[in-house]
Protein backbone atom coordinates (compact mmCIF):
# COMPACT_ATOMS: atom_id res chain seq x y z
CA UNK A 1 0.00 0.00 0.00
CA UNK A 2 1.89 3.46 -0.73
CA UNK A 3 1.40 6.62 0.23
CA UNK A 4 2.26 10.13 -0.96
CA UNK A 5 3.16 11.96 1.91
CA UNK A 6 4.13 15.55 1.70
CA UNK A 7 5.68 18.26 4.71
CA UNK A 8 5.94 22.15 4.24
CA UNK A 9 8.80 23.94 5.92
CA UNK A 10 9.21 27.49 5.67
CA UNK A 11 12.71 29.98 5.40
CA UNK A 12 13.12 33.85 4.68
CA UNK A 13 15.96 34.74 2.25
CA UNK A 14 17.32 37.45 -0.12
CA UNK A 15 18.21 37.18 -4.07
CA UNK A 16 18.88 39.26 -7.29
CA UNK A 17 18.22 37.82 -10.42
CA UNK A 18 20.73 38.72 -12.54
CA UNK A 19 22.79 37.29 -15.19
CA UNK A 20 26.06 37.84 -16.27
CA UNK A 21 25.69 36.63 -19.61
CA UNK A 22 22.94 39.12 -20.70
CA UNK A 23 23.10 43.08 -20.97
CA UNK A 24 21.97 44.98 -17.64
CA UNK A 25 19.41 45.97 -20.27
CA UNK A 26 18.38 42.61 -21.03
CA UNK A 27 18.74 41.98 -17.49
CA UNK A 28 15.92 44.84 -16.85
CA UNK A 29 13.49 43.32 -19.10
CA UNK A 30 13.55 39.66 -18.14
CA UNK A 31 13.43 40.05 -14.72
CA UNK A 32 11.83 43.26 -13.69
CA UNK A 33 11.47 44.00 -10.35
CA UNK A 34 13.48 41.32 -9.21
CA UNK A 35 16.60 42.78 -10.86
CA UNK A 36 17.41 45.54 -8.30
CA UNK A 37 21.06 45.77 -7.92
CA UNK A 38 19.92 45.85 -3.96
CA UNK A 39 18.33 42.31 -3.85
CA UNK A 40 15.04 41.86 -1.74
CA UNK A 41 14.01 38.65 0.06
CA UNK A 42 10.74 36.33 0.33
CA UNK A 43 8.81 34.08 2.78
CA UNK A 44 10.19 30.69 0.86
CA UNK A 45 7.55 27.46 1.28
CA UNK A 46 9.04 24.26 0.58
CA UNK A 47 7.03 21.06 0.28
CA UNK A 48 8.82 17.77 0.52
CA UNK A 49 6.59 14.94 -0.97
CA UNK A 50 8.20 10.93 0.26
CA UNK A 51 6.08 7.89 -0.89
CA UNK A 52 6.13 4.61 0.33
CA UNK A 53 4.72 1.85 2.01
CA UNK A 54 3.24 2.59 5.68
CA UNK A 55 4.85 0.38 8.14
CA UNK A 56 2.39 -2.23 9.87
CA UNK A 57 3.39 -1.67 12.81
CA UNK A 58 4.25 2.43 13.28
CA UNK A 59 1.52 3.42 10.47
CA UNK A 60 3.98 5.87 9.22
CA UNK A 61 5.57 6.23 5.97
CA UNK A 62 8.34 8.07 7.01
CA UNK A 63 10.22 8.80 10.05
CA UNK A 64 9.51 12.74 10.15
CA UNK A 65 11.45 13.73 12.90
CA UNK A 66 14.12 12.18 10.33
CA UNK A 67 13.02 14.06 7.63
CA UNK A 68 13.19 17.51 9.44
CA UNK A 69 16.17 16.67 10.59
CA UNK A 70 17.42 16.29 6.96
CA UNK A 71 15.53 19.49 5.92
CA UNK A 72 16.77 22.01 8.45
CA UNK A 73 20.81 20.64 7.98
CA UNK A 74 20.24 20.37 4.29
CA UNK A 75 18.29 23.26 3.23
CA UNK A 76 16.63 25.60 6.19
CA UNK A 77 19.71 26.34 8.13
CA UNK A 78 22.07 26.59 5.16
CA UNK A 79 19.32 29.21 3.36
CA UNK A 80 17.29 30.74 5.82
CA UNK A 81 18.18 34.56 6.25
CA UNK A 82 20.93 34.33 3.64
CA UNK A 83 21.71 36.43 0.60
CA UNK A 84 21.19 33.33 -1.42
CA UNK A 85 23.71 35.09 -4.57
CA UNK A 86 26.39 35.39 -2.08
CA UNK A 87 26.07 33.07 0.70
CA UNK A 88 25.02 29.97 -1.17
CA UNK A 89 27.88 28.50 -3.03
CA UNK A 90 26.04 27.58 -6.52
CA UNK A 91 23.98 30.91 -6.47
CA UNK A 92 27.49 32.37 -7.43
CA UNK A 93 27.61 31.41 -10.70
CA UNK A 94 23.80 30.25 -11.09
CA UNK A 95 20.50 32.43 -11.14
CA UNK A 96 18.65 32.03 -7.80
CA UNK A 97 15.41 31.82 -9.89
CA UNK A 98 12.48 29.60 -8.07
CA UNK A 99 13.02 27.20 -10.88
CA UNK A 100 16.71 26.75 -10.15
CA UNK A 101 15.78 27.04 -5.86
CA UNK A 102 13.83 24.34 -6.92
CA UNK A 103 16.67 22.27 -8.73
CA UNK A 104 19.51 23.15 -6.01
CA UNK A 105 16.37 21.89 -3.21
CA UNK A 106 15.75 18.53 -5.06
CA UNK A 107 19.93 17.96 -5.58
CA UNK A 108 20.89 18.53 -1.55
CA UNK A 109 17.86 16.20 -0.55
CA UNK A 110 18.65 13.48 -2.82
CA UNK A 111 22.28 13.79 -2.18
CA UNK A 112 21.62 13.17 1.51
CA UNK A 113 18.50 10.93 0.89
CA UNK A 114 20.31 7.17 1.15
CA UNK A 115 22.31 7.92 4.43
CA UNK A 116 18.78 9.27 6.27
CA UNK A 117 16.65 6.48 4.35
CA UNK A 118 17.87 3.93 3.10
CA UNK A 119 16.51 1.13 0.87
CA UNK A 120 13.85 -0.20 1.02
CA UNK A 121 13.00 3.17 3.11
CA UNK A 122 10.53 6.05 1.88
CA UNK A 123 11.76 7.69 -1.57
CA UNK A 124 11.52 11.04 -2.19
CA UNK A 125 8.97 11.79 -5.15
CA UNK A 126 9.26 15.70 -5.48
CA UNK A 127 9.61 19.38 -4.47
CA UNK A 128 7.45 22.41 -4.50
CA UNK A 129 8.83 26.05 -3.90
CA UNK A 130 6.36 28.86 -3.37
CA UNK A 131 7.99 32.01 -3.90
CA UNK A 132 5.00 33.71 -3.15
CA UNK A 133 1.15 33.01 -2.80
CA UNK A 134 1.70 33.47 -6.81
CA UNK A 135 4.53 32.00 -8.06
CA UNK A 136 4.97 28.49 -7.24
CA UNK A 137 7.61 25.98 -8.62
CA UNK A 138 7.69 21.93 -8.61
CA UNK A 139 10.17 19.20 -9.76
CA UNK A 140 10.05 15.66 -9.27
CA UNK A 141 12.67 12.78 -9.32
CA UNK B 1 -10.80 15.26 -15.69
CA UNK B 2 -11.06 15.64 -11.67
CA UNK B 3 -12.98 17.32 -9.67
CA UNK B 4 -11.79 17.83 -5.86
CA UNK B 5 -14.64 18.26 -3.10
CA UNK B 6 -12.96 19.63 0.08
CA UNK B 7 -14.42 18.71 3.75
CA UNK B 8 -13.29 19.42 7.49
CA UNK B 9 -14.12 17.41 10.40
CA UNK B 10 -12.18 17.83 13.97
CA UNK B 11 -10.92 14.63 16.44
CA UNK B 12 -8.76 13.99 18.44
CA UNK B 13 -6.19 11.00 18.60
CA UNK B 14 -3.31 9.00 20.84
CA UNK B 15 -0.49 8.06 18.31
CA UNK B 16 0.64 4.90 20.44
CA UNK B 17 2.01 1.84 19.19
CA UNK B 18 1.19 -1.08 21.94
CA UNK B 19 3.64 -3.31 20.00
CA UNK B 20 6.28 -0.68 20.75
CA UNK B 21 7.88 0.45 24.32
CA UNK B 22 7.11 3.51 25.59
CA UNK B 23 10.70 5.58 24.85
CA UNK B 24 9.97 4.47 21.43
CA UNK B 25 6.75 5.49 21.07
CA UNK B 26 8.05 8.89 21.93
CA UNK B 27 10.80 8.90 19.69
CA UNK B 28 8.82 7.65 16.89
CA UNK B 29 5.52 10.32 17.56
CA UNK B 30 6.90 12.87 19.75
CA UNK B 31 4.41 15.33 20.97
CA UNK B 32 1.55 12.66 19.31
CA UNK B 33 2.03 10.11 21.48
CA UNK B 34 0.83 11.99 24.87
CA UNK B 35 -1.69 9.25 26.13
CA UNK B 36 -4.51 11.49 26.96
CA UNK B 37 -4.49 12.50 23.38
CA UNK B 38 -4.50 15.58 21.28
CA UNK B 39 -6.65 16.87 18.25
CA UNK B 40 -6.59 18.39 14.63
CA UNK B 41 -9.12 20.27 12.37
CA UNK B 42 -8.77 17.75 9.63
CA UNK B 43 -9.03 18.85 5.99
CA UNK B 44 -10.21 16.04 3.58
CA UNK B 45 -9.85 16.34 0.02
CA UNK B 46 -11.64 13.96 -2.15
CA UNK B 47 -10.81 13.92 -5.57
CA UNK B 48 -13.20 12.19 -8.29
CA UNK B 49 -11.73 10.79 -12.08
CA UNK B 50 -14.56 10.76 -14.84
CA UNK B 51 -15.88 12.37 -17.43
CA UNK B 52 -18.69 14.84 -17.76
CA UNK B 53 -22.30 13.41 -18.58
CA UNK B 54 -23.80 14.71 -21.72
CA UNK B 55 -26.83 15.72 -20.68
CA UNK B 56 -26.08 17.16 -17.49
CA UNK B 57 -22.42 18.36 -18.21
CA UNK B 58 -21.55 16.96 -14.87
CA UNK B 59 -18.78 14.28 -13.95
CA UNK B 60 -21.15 13.06 -10.82
CA UNK B 61 -23.85 14.64 -8.45
CA UNK B 62 -22.26 17.31 -6.22
CA UNK B 63 -24.82 17.03 -3.78
CA UNK B 64 -24.59 12.64 -3.81
CA UNK B 65 -20.91 13.29 -3.35
CA UNK B 66 -21.80 14.88 -0.25
CA UNK B 67 -23.84 12.82 1.56
CA UNK B 68 -21.74 9.99 1.05
CA UNK B 69 -19.05 12.27 2.53
CA UNK B 70 -20.96 13.09 5.38
CA UNK B 71 -22.07 9.73 5.62
CA UNK B 72 -19.25 7.65 5.46
CA UNK B 73 -16.64 10.38 6.95
CA UNK B 74 -17.63 12.86 8.93
CA UNK B 75 -20.77 11.03 10.62
CA UNK B 76 -17.90 8.83 11.72
CA UNK B 77 -14.72 10.45 12.52
CA UNK B 78 -16.12 14.25 13.45
CA UNK B 79 -15.79 15.13 17.18
CA UNK B 80 -14.43 11.50 18.01
CA UNK B 81 -11.72 9.76 19.89
CA UNK B 82 -10.55 7.90 16.82
CA UNK B 83 -8.55 5.34 18.85
CA UNK B 84 -11.69 4.60 20.90
CA UNK B 85 -14.81 5.13 18.42
CA UNK B 86 -13.48 5.08 15.18
CA UNK B 87 -12.76 1.18 13.38
CA UNK B 88 -10.33 -0.01 12.42
CA UNK B 89 -8.09 2.48 14.85
CA UNK B 90 -8.78 0.17 18.01
CA UNK B 91 -6.18 -1.97 16.16
CA UNK B 92 -4.05 0.27 14.03
CA UNK B 93 -2.45 3.96 15.01
CA UNK B 94 -4.60 5.94 14.02
CA UNK B 95 -1.50 8.43 11.63
CA UNK B 96 -2.56 10.91 8.89
CA UNK B 97 -1.25 7.50 6.86
CA UNK B 98 -3.70 4.98 8.17
CA UNK B 99 -6.54 7.38 8.25
CA UNK B 100 -6.12 8.26 4.55
CA UNK B 101 -6.65 4.62 3.43
CA UNK B 102 -9.02 4.14 5.53
CA UNK B 103 -11.27 7.28 4.07
CA UNK B 104 -10.42 5.85 0.87
CA UNK B 105 -11.55 2.64 2.13
CA UNK B 106 -14.80 3.63 3.10
CA UNK B 107 -15.83 5.54 0.10
CA UNK B 108 -14.54 4.17 -2.83
CA UNK B 109 -17.61 1.54 -3.70
CA UNK B 110 -20.23 4.30 -2.74
CA UNK B 111 -19.05 7.35 -5.26
CA UNK B 112 -20.96 6.02 -8.19
CA UNK B 113 -23.02 3.32 -8.87
CA UNK B 114 -23.13 4.41 -12.92
CA UNK B 115 -19.81 3.18 -13.11
CA UNK B 116 -19.30 6.86 -14.80
CA UNK B 117 -17.24 8.41 -12.06
CA UNK B 118 -14.48 6.69 -9.57
CA UNK B 119 -12.64 7.80 -6.69
CA UNK B 120 -8.74 9.12 -7.92
CA UNK B 121 -7.32 10.11 -4.55
CA UNK B 122 -8.15 10.61 -1.15
CA UNK B 123 -5.64 13.91 0.49
CA UNK B 124 -5.97 14.40 4.31
CA UNK B 125 -4.36 17.22 5.92
CA UNK B 126 -3.98 17.05 9.27
CA UNK B 127 -1.66 20.39 9.93
CA UNK B 128 -1.08 23.30 6.91
CA UNK B 129 2.41 21.66 7.29
CA UNK B 130 1.54 18.33 6.55
CA UNK B 131 -0.70 16.24 4.35
CA UNK B 132 -1.13 12.80 2.84
CA UNK B 133 -2.35 11.26 -0.68
CA UNK B 134 -3.50 8.14 -1.14
CA UNK B 135 -4.74 6.86 -4.53
CA UNK B 136 -5.31 3.44 -3.73
CA UNK B 137 -3.86 -0.55 -3.75
CA UNK B 138 -2.58 -0.56 -7.14
CA UNK B 139 -0.86 2.88 -7.15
Amino acid sequence: VTVHLSRRYTFSASHRLHSPVLSDAENKSIYGKCNNPYGHGHNYEVEVTVCGTVNAVTGRVVDLAALDRLTEAGILAPFRHRNLNEEVEVFRTEVPTTENLAFEVLRRLQEAWPVAFPAPGPRLEKVRIWETERNICEIGI
Amino acid sequence: MIISKKVEFSASHICRSPQLSDSENERIYGAAANPLGHGHNYTVEVAIEGAPEPVTGMILDLKHLKDILEAKVLNVYDHRLLNREVTPFDRVVPTVENMAIDIWNRLEAHIDATGRARLYSVRVHETNELFVEYRGENT
